[in-house]
């Protein structure tokens, strides 16, 4: 079971990588859509009405897949001052059932977000010109990160592992 | 007994905010208390384009929009959202009063909605914080925040202007630093956004008299008998010329207010050569035969 | 009913220790099953609360603050800090604060703050005899000036709460002056410990060395200067601002200090992605939460029951102060601005405050609440760096609370403190 798990770490280890690598290139790129969209405006006075929703996007994508990541990572503020009052197996099954609930959360994502994709699919987005699926398109995928990340934070814990603590890496506000 | 809530983006006491409470009191009457409307104003559960989805999955009942954020779901919503398309107030009542409205009502029908009704929405016309705009000419090169809507920058570059997309609430300060020359509105936005004060310039060019409109969700609807339904239509169209009572008095009262503090309001320009250079506009937006042929019958309209 | 069912699974789950981001979003879920609406609302609503403009400023300037620490930019500032107020009483301590002005007037985050100032300015204290809990206090309750003089990503999020219909260059703006009386109010407090803990003060190092070391600064403070002035006069609006922060950091660390290698750019890169990625979950889901509050009428009911209580705007000043602060002490900022937001500025408007002036005072109260148990992130942050427990810190920070809650009175009751500088740009 360990080793099993072991090996499974490092496969969604590599998922949370890549994630972190597609949610940093999102960030650079906006930094230059948006520091265009200034020159454009001001040097060359004509305005370019896509950088903004396009960046919008963007930054979608980057929040909803960062925080996937950081339920791997454990880098989301919490309130973990009961959890250090009890015993190690009560706070095993609290934070058992924090993932499961965080699961669940996450399953909502992925079934209402892409409910929400297939209605805005037939409309066009403006300035963008694409469907307005996409706009839901991070919410998807970031659900599923959120489930299999907060599967495999029980699955560790199982299997002896240790798993990120949420609050103990430290947050800014 | 039911509650019918309603989101409205406007404040409370706004015209459209106080029609529906109107409507709400009829159909309070008429079924004896055993339905109800209560208005959520100021935005409360969202802009506009997530409130209409609220309202198409039926998490909220009734609504009050803008056409502008249909115009990319309903095909027929565009042609009252076209530049010049409505020579006047009066022209687009007619218009909206008669089967034109209808036909456009009807066509929520599909995306899970019910119209039942259309509201005032004024006219919107160019403010700016340079020059009094007396001609094309004087457009040329300035830049004005639109709504984010690929007509609307269609229309302000057919004009010669640049179209900036900016939020809002940034739209007073950019206004006074320079970031944009101006923007675009009606009478009572151009008065509570304040925006009066820093473009003290408005040409009454009237390119937009988009209607807006009140839907309710067919979930809701279909929740109703048939006697309720009828109520709703009917409190619906009564409270239309409440609306544009209260719209009038509205208009008036922000019009006195920026002219008294000293906005210079540019009435007489020749709107010919504006409407000329809409043709690629009505081009690229006016395809299907179905939209065409209602242009056509609009603009016979006496 | 409905509120016990959002409130209480919202409270159960935060004992839990679940994420407070997934705290708000699943009492969100859980509710809107009660209440038998369609559920997809909460996912849209999280969607679209994050799918705003104005917000691309927060992952902006956290990103920019990580390049500026990365890139030697905050040393250089701190160094000039040192230089100038290093003379007087508690001199470091002094030092200390004046550098979260000067590092305040890049970076619109008080950890960041903390972690940049404190890692410089706390050693240097202990090797030089200070007590590390003075240290470390000064360290965390100075950076509460970080959110209050621009840029301050936190003025944006409260600008968008408030329904995006509060500029962001007045707020932006609004702040200054609280910040540096703030600043001001912590440099006495400092001066007294100091006094009466015998704490040296430092060689003024003479008008050559401070010339040299301003010099070093400069790429650094002109960027001060470029935020301020390109807002105000046009070149790019507030949000934007952001990005130039950005691209003005890249090209001063990158080209000017030759100070950032490329695996620096990288780490700075997923600090920011992971900071940001953690505050707009947050924004997110208290967007869900927040059409929840709506939707059963809180922010309403609210208004009535302080209307119950006074009809004093001074009392109810206070106790929307008090109020803020007790949740301060368990919350985080940004979480709190977006759910208290609604809920209390309909109030403050309905008792005649203005919006920019709330905004001002809620920035300011929920600062507070950074730097205190059980949940304060900047408290943590300086904790860390002095390596001392909390509890050392909390038996000496009273004083600098005093004179952060005397600061607070001040702007809550001065109401041109934080609105007339804001109105000289009218
Ligand atoms: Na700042
Ligand atoms: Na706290």
């Amino acid at each position: 079971m360990r080793e099993t798990m072991t090996r499974v770490a490092q496969v969604t280890g590599a998922m949370a990588r890549a994630a972190l690598w597609i949610s940093g290139a999102g960030l650079v790129l906006m930094t230059v859509l948006i520091a265009c969209q200034v020159f454009w405006r001001y040097v060359l006075n004509d305005s370019i009405s896509w950088t903004e929703p396009g960046s919008v996007m963007i930054m979608g994508w980057f929040i909803f897949l960062g925080a996937a990541v950081g339920i791997r990572e454990g880098y989301h503020l919490s309130f973990d001052i009961l959890v250090h009052l009890v015993s190690d197996q009560v706070r095993d099954v609290m934070r058992t059932l924090s993932d499961l609930v965080v699961i669940a959360f996450g399953g909502g994502m992925v079934v209402y977000g892409a409910e929400l994709a297939l209605n805005a699919a037939p409309n066009v987005l403006p300035s963008l010109g694409i469907s307005g699926a996409f706009d839901f398109l991070p919410l998807v995928a970031g659900g599923l990160l959120v489930v299999l990340f907060s599967v495999e934070r029980i699955a560790r814990r199982l299997a002896g592992l240790p798993t990120a603590a949420f609050g103990e890496a430290v947050a800014e506000d | 007994e039911t509650t019918l809530k309603s989101s409205d983006t406007h404040p409370d006491g706004y015209p459209t905010v106080e029609a529906v409470e109107a409507m709400g009191k009829m159909i309070e009457e008429r079924t004896d208390g055993r339905l109800c409307v209560e208005v959520y104003h100021s935005a409360q559960l969202g802009e506009e384009k997530d409130t209409i989805e609220q309202t198409q999955f039926g998490a909220i009942d009734l609504n009050r929009v803008s056409l502008g954020p249909f115009n990319n779901i309903i095909e027929e919503t565009q042609v009252p959202s076209l530049p010049y398309i409505f020579r006047s107030v009066d022209h687009m009542h007619k218009v909206m009063d008669g089967e034109i409205g209808q036909e456009i009502l009807d066509a929520f029908k599909e995306h899970d909605l019910v119209g039942l009704a259309f509201y005032d929405g004024g006219s919107r016309s160019f403010y700016n914080s340079e020059k009094p705009i007396k001609s094309m000419e004087d457009l040329k090169g300035m830049k004005f925040r639109v709504m984010q809507s690929d007509m609307f920058v269609d229309m302000v570059s057919a004009l010669g202007a640049n179209a900036t997309p900016l939020p809002y609430g940034e739209v007073y300060s950019s206004i006074q630093t320079g970031v944009i020359d101006g923007a675009e509105n009606n009478w009572p936005s151009y008065d509570t956004s304040g925006h009066y004060e820093v473009a003290k310039y408005y040409t009454l060019d009237q390119h937009l008299i988009v209607p807006e409109v009140l839907v309710m969700s067919k979930k809701s609807w279909d929740k109703l008998s048939a006697e309720d339904q009828e109520v709703v239509r009917q409190a619906a169209r009564e409270s239309v010329p409440v609306m544009r009572e209260l719209w009038v008095a509205q208009e008036k009262k922000s019009e006195d207010k920026v002219r008294a503090a000293g906005s210079e309001i540019v009435t007489d320009i020749d709107k010919t050569p504006f409407i000329e250079a809409m043709k690629p506009v009505y081009e690229k937006y006016v395809k299907s035969d179905k939209l065409k042929d209602m242009v056509a019958r609009i603009q016979a309209t006496e | 009913m409905e509120l016990w069912v959002l409130f209480g699974s919202f409270v159960f789950l935060l004992l839990l220790g679940t994420p407070v981001a997934f705290c708000l979003g699943v009492s969100s879920f859980a509710t809107i099953l009660y209440l038998g609406l369609p559920p997809v609302v909460v996912f849209q609503r999280m969607n679209s609360g994050v799918s705003v403009f104005a917000l691309m400023a927060i992952p902006f300037f956290i990103f920019a603050g990580d390049l500026m620490v990365r890139g030697d930019i905050a040393r250089r500032l701190v160094a000039l800090a040192g230089a100038m107020v290093g003379h007087l009483r508690g001199g470091l301590g002094q030092v200390n604060i004046f550098a979260s002005v000067m590092f305040g007037g890049v970076s619109g985050s008080a950890a960041a703050d903390a972690s940049a100032v404190g890692g410089l300015m706390v050693p240097q204290m202990k090797a030089r005899g200070y007590d590390v809990d003075y240290a470390v206090n000064i360290t965390v309750v100075g950076s509460i000036i970080a959110l209050m003089i621009p840029p301050s990503h936190n003025m944006i999020i409260y600008s968008i709460s408030a329904g995006g219909r509060i500029s962001i260059a007045d707020l932006f703006t609004a702040g200054i002056i609280p910040g540096l009386v703030l600043a001001l109010s912590l440099m006495v407090a400092a001066w007294f410990v100091a006094r009466r803990r015998g704490y040296p003060t430092e060689a003024f190092p003479g008008a050559g060395a401070l010339l040299g070391l301003f010099a070093n600064a400069v790429p650094g403070l002109i960027l001060v200067a470029i935020i301020f002035g390109g807002v105000r006069s046009g070149i790019f609006t507030a949000s934007e601002s952001s990005n130039i922060a950005v691209v003005y950091a890249m090209f001063v660390t990158f080209f000017v200090y030759r100070s950032l290698s490329w695996n620096d750019f990288v780490s700075a890169t997923f600090a920011a992605v992971r900071t940001t990625a953690m505050v707009l979950m947050v924004i997110g889901c208290a967007g869900a939460f927040g059409w929840l509050l709506a939707y059963t009428r809180v922010p309403a009911t609210m208004v009535e029951m302080l209307r119950g209580v006074s009809d004093n705007p001074i009392i109810i000043l206070l106790l929307m102060n008090v109020v803020l602060l007790i949740l301060g002490t368990f919350m985080d900022m940004s979480p709190l601005i977006v759910i208290t937001t609604p809920i209390f500025l309909p109030v403050a408007v309905a008792f005649g405050v203005d919006p920019v002036h709330f905004g001002v005072i809620l920035i300011l109260n929920l600062g507070i609440g950074l730097c205190t148990p059980p949940v304060g992130a900047v408290l943590f942050v300086g904790c860390a760096v002095g390596r001392i427990p909390i509890t050392q810190a909390m038996r000496t920070i009273w004083p600098f609370y005093g004179a952060a809650f005397a600061t607070l009175m001040l702007v809550t009751y001065i109401p041109q403190l934080s609105l007339w500088l804001p109105a000289q740009f009218h």
